[in-house]
């Protein structure tokens, strides 16, 4: 018999998986799971059941590591992988079902993770990132049924926001354009939050929850004129500029 | 090159396949091979409107699985020389068109050297309506002066800029044109209808042309001839001047300004 015959019932393939390296910087289950609700809490969805790696990076405290699984998987994380270095950890997660490996290979990390956030929540809109934690901008008109969030910091747009468009963010919202659709500024809680538009026409506006919509008519002086809107005592207050 | 047309609103029953219909004439007659097609799976009616219902043998999904080639499925249009018309699937349900498939399709057009190929949309923004306009390299935005089709125009315009092959990939964007059909300059201008102004400030799009209100549409599609065709009509003039606008000839804009009527005119004529 030819050994170099092609078998017909299979093949063998190279193949390469991206994973998610999740660096565990502490063991402390309570910590780590506090500092994923602050990170991940309001996009629940943002991991798609995504084959990770985990990279233990202390040898303090003890590896809980069915507790750090289901920890994971509650965040739509697939842990698959331990990385070696600490035989005690190794053991654990053979255990567990992990297989170890010291060949994954760090990509250099994308300095995109605030606009990759905003892609994941919404329409895809083109963003112009701006270099350190400034404003979010935003220069394409926003048509309804689009949504931008800025979280943790302001929000600029350039061109219109249409009716049935959200704008939103954990600071200011400034509208070089109409502001037709709905804004939400403030949306984490800051009530010195205040929102900007050259055209004051919004479908909605709130800041730090408290809001106004546009079934009461704007005051005269500012529906349709450049204004801002800020809250003080639980009221939104507005103003012509 | 061939260049892909999508014709697409959003709303539903706002000209979509009666412009299909006019423009995709129009352009045979001007001399451009162009080829039609049919994206509303399971209700398809652009055959009708073209009034080759009889004709039809295999349809876009019939190629997309294989079933048949486009050279069968083609039907070649009476009426304009240069048009052929791909019939949506009447049996079948939108599943049933693939990106691999549509793309395949399309590829294979531009092969048999069609210069245009026009695709007409369905209503709505589910799998028909994103297959439509997924490779488009142009578009035109139907719309009535009517609050909700301005609504709907600007979702989809919305859905252009980023669900389209364009859009994901980061090359230039598809070219968007505003189409104003069932334009009543009368009720404009007694404040019952949306002006054109209204409606560019909220889609902000440039304006390709303005297609009347007209019964001669309702007469063309149960004729099974498209509007474009019929003589001495406002809206097959209409159409034609998109058309000439669309290949790059300025055309100033007619029929949006209210003719006074004389006593004559409104005891004898029509509104």
């Amino acid at each position: 018999m030819n050994a170099r015959s092609t078998p017909l019932s299979f093949e063998i393939k190279n193949a390469n998986l991206p994973l998610v390296s999740v660096l565990v910087k502490s063991l402390d289950l309570a910590l780590l799971a506090a500092d994923l609700q602050t990170r991940f809490g309001d996009s629940p969805a943002f991991f798609d059941n995504d084959p990770s790696l985990i990279d233990i990076q202390t040898s303090e405290g003890h590896f809980d590591v069915n507790g750090l699984l289901q920890l994971l998987r509650r965040y739509r994380l697939n842990p698959v992988a331990l990385k070696a270095g600490n035989p005690g950890h190794e053991a654990a997660a053979t255990l567990a079902g992990l297989f170890i490996t010291g060949e994954a290979r760090l990509l250099p990390a994308a300095a995109t993770d605030p606009v990759r956030e905003v892609i994941r929540e919404v329409e895809v809109v083109r963003e112009v990132a701006v270099a350190g934690q400034g404003a979010l901008l935003i220069d394409k008109p926003l048509r309804s049924g689009q949504q931008v969030y800025a979280r943790g910091r302001d929000l600029v747009v350039l061109a219109m926001v249409n009716p049935g468009a959200e704008v939103m963010a954990d600071g200011h919202i400034h509208v070089y354009a109409p502001l037709r659709g709905k804004a939400i500024a403030g949306a984490k809680g800051d009530t010195g939050a205040r929102i900007f538009a050259t055209s004051l026409e919004a479908e909605l506006l709130s800041i730090a929850g408290v809001y106004r919509t546009s079934d009461a008519p704007l005051p005269k002086d500012v529906a349709g004129k450049p204004a801002h809107v800020w809250l003080a005592d639980d009221k939104l207050l507005m103003q012509a500029l | 090159m061939t260049k892909i047309v999508v014709v697409t609103s959003g709303k539903g029953g706002v000209g979509k396949t009666t412009t299909s219909a006019s423009f995709a004439t129009g352009l045979a007659l001007r001399g451009h091979k162009t080829v039609v097609i049919d994206f509303d799976v399971g209700l398809r009616n652009l055959d009708l409107i073209m009034g080759c219902e009889r004709r039809v043998v295999y349809d876009f999904v019939n190629v997309i699985n294989g079933e048949a080639s486009l050279n069968q499925a083609l039907i070649k249009d009476k009426h304009a020389e240069h048009l052929y018309v791909l019939a949506a699937s009447q049996t079948r349900n939108k599943e049933a068109l693939t990106q691999d498939g549509v793309e395949r399709v399309l590829q294979e057009l531009a092969g048999m050297a069609f210069e245009f190929i026009v695709c007409d949309s369905p209503a709505g923004i589910e799998t028909g309506a994103l297959m439509a306009m997924h490779f488009a390299d142009e578009a035109l935005i139907v719309t009535n002066p009517e609050v909700s089709s301005v609504r709907d125009s600007d979702r989809i315009l919305g859905m252009l800029g980023s669900k389209t092959m364009r859009a994901i990939q980061g090359i230039e964007p598809i070219k968007e044109h505003l189409l104003i059909t069932r334009y009543n300059p009368t009720r404009v201008q007694d404040g019952h209808m949306l002006s054109l102004a209204d409606i560019q400030d909220i889609l902000r799009i440039p304006l390709i042309g303005v297609i009347p209100e007209s019964e001669d549409v309702l007469q063309a599609s149960n004729q099974g001839v498209p509007a474009v065709l019929l003589d001495k009509s406002d809206v097959a003039e209409a159409y034609k001047d998109v058309v000439e606008r669309f290949l790059g000839r300025e055309m100033p804009l007619r029929f949006t300004e209210a003719t006074k009527q004389g006593l004559l005119q409104r005891v004898f004529g029509r509104r």
